[in-house]
């Protein structure tokens, strides 16, 4: 900056001082206002935070609904093959599932006809 | 190195480094906003708040009067987008109305004769004469480069003597 900037320079600066009227408020009270505004936006934040995950959750709870069990399908191939059903009677079949009879069994005959047939 | 008194958000910024430029910062926020008084307090408010949150982070790579400064800059360009072009249109009006009233009479002159620049003309004039930054911490200050805030500042002081040699002629 040479000689005729710092004339001018200083015109300036003096020209704006007193046009401005800079009487700046006190730093502490500015700084304390800064301050109250901060906590009182944390505040806020917490404040706007808490309600939102309040809202949320009440959302959630009305909405909730107890799971549904899907309906599947099974093959039937499947389902013959998990099934079975066997007669009280078969207790009284022997181990092996077929005998072959070496003689002729001897079958009892019913004495007691009925409706013409034997029983 | 950490401050005893630096914030919490901020460790390279120490509330008594702040509280040594305060009356700077303020001069700077003041002709932000039209020069009213309330506005400009409110935006001191909101820069120290940016500073507190840690918003505004400095990082020791500038001087923090530099930071503080883009920093109200930042908040009052903000503030004002919506408004600007309403602004613009007053300015110009404004500035018009003060080219024709200008009165050659002392440091009043030179007052009117600055506020008739335009806007990065005067806010570079304002940085570098009132308050005290190099060309290239006000280029800074108003987001352009190096190079461009030489040219407004070279245009706002060709514009500025030749106000001031036409006055002491007609005087």
């Amino acid at each position: 900056m040479n000689q005729t900037d710092d004339k001018l320079g200083q015109q300036v600066s003096r020209a704006w001082r007193e046009a401005a009227a800079e009487k700046s408020p006190s730093f502490d009270h500015v700084w304390q206002a800064a301050e109250s505004r901060y906590i009182g936006s944390r505040q806020n934040y917490r404040r706007v935070a808490s309600v939102a995950a309040l809202a949320a959750a009440v959302v959630v709870a009305l909405n909730w609904q107890p799971p549904v069990e899907e309906t599947t399908y099974i093959e039937i191939a499947e389902l013959l093959e998990s099934t079975s059903w066997s007669a009280p009677s078969d207790v009284l079949l022997p181990d092996r599932k077929f005998d072959i009879y070496q003689d002729m069994p001897v079958l009892f005959e019913s004495t007691d006809p009925a409706g013409g047939a034997l029983l | 190195m950490r401050d005893s008194d630096a914030l919490d958000n901020n460790p390279h910024v120490s509330r008594l480094a702040l509280e040594a430029i305060h009356s700077q910062v303020y001069g700077w926020a003041l002709s932000r906003c039209d020069f009213d008084h309330a506005t400009a307090e409110d935006l001191m408010q909101q820069a120290y708040v940016e500073l507190l949150s840690g918003n505004a982070r400095f990082d020791n790579k500038s001087t923090l009067k530099t930071f503080v400064f883009s920093v109200v800059q930042n908040l009052a360009r903000s503030r004002f987008r919506r408004i600007s072009s309403r602004l613009r249109l007053v300015r110009q009006y404004h500035q018009e109305s003060v080219t024709e009233a200008i009165e050659p009479a002392g440091d009043d002159g030179v007052w009117r004769a600055v506020r008739a620049l335009p806007a990065r003309q005067r806010d570079i004039i304002e940085l570098v004469f009132c308050r005290e930054l190099t060309i290239e911490q006000a280029a800074a200050v108003m987001g352009v480069t190096t190079g461009t805030g030489r040219v407004h500042y070279d245009r706002a002081k060709k514009a500025l003597r030749a106000r001031l040699q036409d006055w002491a002629e007609e005087e």
